[in-house]
């Protein structure tokens, strides 16, 4: 089973990538467990960057279901996402 | 005179070349405010219903207010108002540079520009004098050569080749801003007129200036602390949405046929920051947000770059994910003085007919060659380019696809996909001009901004709308920036942990304090929010949240009651096929909930069940009908 994370665009430029493939997951905890896991260097710039944005699972912010217990199926995109304003 | 207001109106009769200074109605400032307000209610007093707005029957209204002038933040944008050529109903856009600035300077709060030339001229106005010149050398140019040819010492309003040729989403172009909605571009085309270009010595008159001159003061350390307006919008523009959007599945992909595209990041704010920002951000006059950008394209230079709407209508929706071919396709059309918006959506209709063979575009999704080809022929109506030059509406009754066209009341829509967005798809029905997000930006309180509701249940979804409908009628009416509203949510709302359990309860908590939020902005107590300060402090008049949705909802409901005028129902106020049938959402079964929702924002509106505003609700708010 593999779902693909979505990064803000600061996380991305220390990946390499926009998006990453996880195996493994059940739930958003575990989606978020595992990238940390992939992110390089110490955990600390994942802590950083990841405190100032939301999830969403395929769209939908994990707030308005389960939380970071809301499981996630095959296929699905997580998303670490930023507020933001304009228009 | 009330203070704040020049006090004159301009009134300018082309064919024969005259013009007339007359006082400014205080009764009219003092119940619309000025900009897009008092502009309407002009409208709808000089005009016999059904005109044909790109007759000489229809007036093209150039409006500030009592903000502009001033050396506040985001105070100086004009408002344009006539009947749209596009939607046959209200037609009104904003534009910011400095040219609001420039007509308080000479002493007008408002032009109006009456009947048409029989040749291309261009206008003069320097305090007093007002001058008629020809402006054949100029007719062809673009907005930026035309711009460079009238020279710095006034300040210009002016159209490009699109709307000489009438192109029906047409703008009109002041500095590198953009009047863009509505076709106002093609009403000026159609009065052969090119250029206002205007300026003056006078100063705006404030009721108390030292009250003033100290709160501004604080607002701008205020804005310089900001997130959003101090740090996200000045860093990386609108674009910075274009993540938020992606990321949320509400970013206009493929003809809005989905809302996630996998390479939007490469057309983001950040991403232009990063690899495509050169020199200076530029920045309407006084405003210290510098949202707009400057680009480099090939073979041009130096110019403007695309904002968020234009990013994600010219990017992800037609599956293009290189910013330079955006860069350029945004170049081309504020060149040629056209709306982004209306052709992003215009160009993927296209693209979706071409893929179904109904219709020969030349164009297809996620390939640039022939875009910008394409974009100049809408520009000179030449070839296929004069079928997309009048707008989804008009190709979709031609030739088919009306299930796909993605326009409110032919006005195309905004780049916020409403299936993950319920109030803000309740604003894009019942907008009077359309499909557009600027006329109360619902999508900021649901799926955008730092503290968000639920965005897919039916809680708020019709209380938003009009609420925000109300404020941004009066925003424009000011005329204030709209963006000025992302610095409600203070900095401690930014910076909260977005998966903390506080961050949860608040959000809950708003989207269970319907009535509450509605009586507390309904309050007319003290001003509190800056632009409610600014007003009071320049008109002496004071004005509150409560005040601001008293004259916000009576200049909706005088450009509601315009649009039945001109013949639009109920039956208008709806989404594209595609938004309430096709999910896109897992576990959706359909689209947007809008049967669910137009009942209740009737009734808050206080109009009948087939969205007429009752006799009540317009004495209420002393609106002034024919019966
Ligand atoms: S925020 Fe941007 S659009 Fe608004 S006034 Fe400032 S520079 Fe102009």
């Amino acid at each position: 089973m593999s779902v693909t994370v979505q990064l803000t665009y600061d996380m991305a430029r220390e990946v390499g990538e926009p998006r990453l493939e996880i195996s493994g997951a059940r739930t958003v905890a575990d989606v978020v467990r595992l990238t940390r896991e992939k992110f390089p260097g110490d955990t600390t710039q994942f802590d950083k960057l990841s405190r100032v944005a939301a999830l969403a699972v395929n769209g939908v912010l994990i707030h308005h279901r389960r939380g970071k217990k809301t499981a996630v199926e095959d296929g699905d995109l997580v998303a670490f996402v930023k507020a933001a304003a304009g228009g | 005179m009330i203070k704040g207001y020049a006090g004159r109106i301009l009134e300018i009769q082309l064919e024969t070349e005259k013009f007339v200074f007359k006082p400014l109605d205080e009764d009219i400032a003092q119940l619309y405010i000025g900009g897009k307000g008092y502009g309407t209610r002009l409208l709808y007093d000089l005009t016999e219903p059904g005109i044909d707005p790109l007759s000489a029957a229809n007036p093209l209204i150039f409006a500030t207010g009592p903000l502009n002038g001033s050396v506040a933040p985001q105070t100086n944008r004009f408002a344009v108002v006539c009947k749209s050529p596009l939607t046959g109903g209200i037609g009104n856009a904003t534009c910011g540079g400095s040219f609001a600035y420039a007509m308080k300077r000479a002493g007008v709060d408002l032009i109006i520009v009456q009947g048409s030339a029989r040749s291309p001229r261009r206008i003069e106005i320097e305090d007093d004098a007002v001058r008629f010149l020809p402006a054949d050398d100029l007719w062809g140019q673009g907005t930026y050569a035309t711009q460079e040819a009238l020279g710095k010492k006034l300040k210009h309003a002016v159209i490009g080749p699109a709307g000489e040729n009438r192109v029906l989403y047409a703008g009109i172009v002041s500095d590198e801003r953009i009047a863009g909605r509505t076709g106002v571009g093609a009403v000026m085309g159609s009065k052969n007129l090119k250029a206002i270009s205007i300026n003056g010595k006078r100063k705006l008159e404030m009721d108390d200036p030292d009250a003033f001159k100290a709160y501004t003061k604080t607002v701008r350390d205020l804005f310089k602390e900001h997130p959003v307006l101090g740090e996200s919008m000045k860093r990386f523009g609108t674009g910075a949405i274009v993540n938020t959007t992606n990321g949320r599945n509400i970013i206009p992909t493929h003809n809005f046929k989905y809302g996630h595209f996998d390479d939007a990041m490469q057309v983001s704010g950040e991403h232009m920051e990063e690899h495509e920002l050169v020199g200076v951000k530029s920045s309407c006059i006084h405003c210290p947000v510098t949202c707009g950008r400057d680009v480099e394209v090939e073979g041009v230079g130096r110019v403007k770059g695309p904002e968020y709407e234009t990013l994600a209508l010219l990017g992800p929706n037609l599956e293009i994910g290189n910013l330079k071919n955006v860069n350029e396709w945004n170049y081309l059309a504020d060149d040629l003085g056209m709306d982004t918006i209306s052709l992003g959506a215009t160009l993927s209709f296209a693209m979706e007919l071409q893929e179904r063979g109904m219709f020969e575009a030349g164009v297809s999704f996620g390939d640039p060659d022939g875009i910008s080809e394409l974009i100049q022929d809408i520009g000179h109506r030449r070839g296929t380019g004069d079928m997309l030059a009048d707008g989804t509406r008009r190709m979709a009754e031609r030739l088919g696809g009306m299930e796909f066209a993605m326009h409110v009341k032919g006005l195309e829509l905004s780049a916020y996909d409403p299936r993950g967005s319920f109030a803000q798809g309740v604003e894009y029905a019942t907008t009077n001009r359309g499909g557009c997000h600027v006329q109360g930006a619902s999508m900021y309180l649901e799926s955008v901004g730092p503290l968000t509701i639920n965005p897919q249940n039916l809680k708020l979804k019709a209380d938003i709308p009009v609420i925000q409908q109300n404020l941004a009628c009066a925003i424009n009416s000011m005329v204030l920036c709209i963006f000025s509203t992302y610095g409600m949510f203070p900095a401690a709302i930014h910076n909260m942990d977005p998966s903390s359990r506080t961050h949860w309860a608040l959000s809950k908590m708003m989207e269970n304090m319907g009535p509450l939020f509605r009586g507390f902005m309904g309050i007319k107590g003290k001003p509190m929010l800056w632009w409610e300060k600014w007003l009071t402090y320049i008109t002496g008049e004071t004005m509150s949240s409560g005040h601001i949705q008293e004259i916000g909802a009576r200049i909706f409901n005088l450009e509601r009651i315009y649009n039945l005028r001109e013949g639009l129902t109920q039956a208008d106020d709806t989404l594209p096929s595609r938004i309430l049938h096709e999910p896109t959402f897992p576990g959706q079964t359909s689209g947007h909930p809008l049967d669910a929702l137009l009942p209740r924002y009737y009734t808050l509106r206080g109009w009948d069940a087939q969205g007429v505003p009752t006799t009540k609700t317009l004495d209420k708010l002393q609106i002034r009908h024919s019966a």
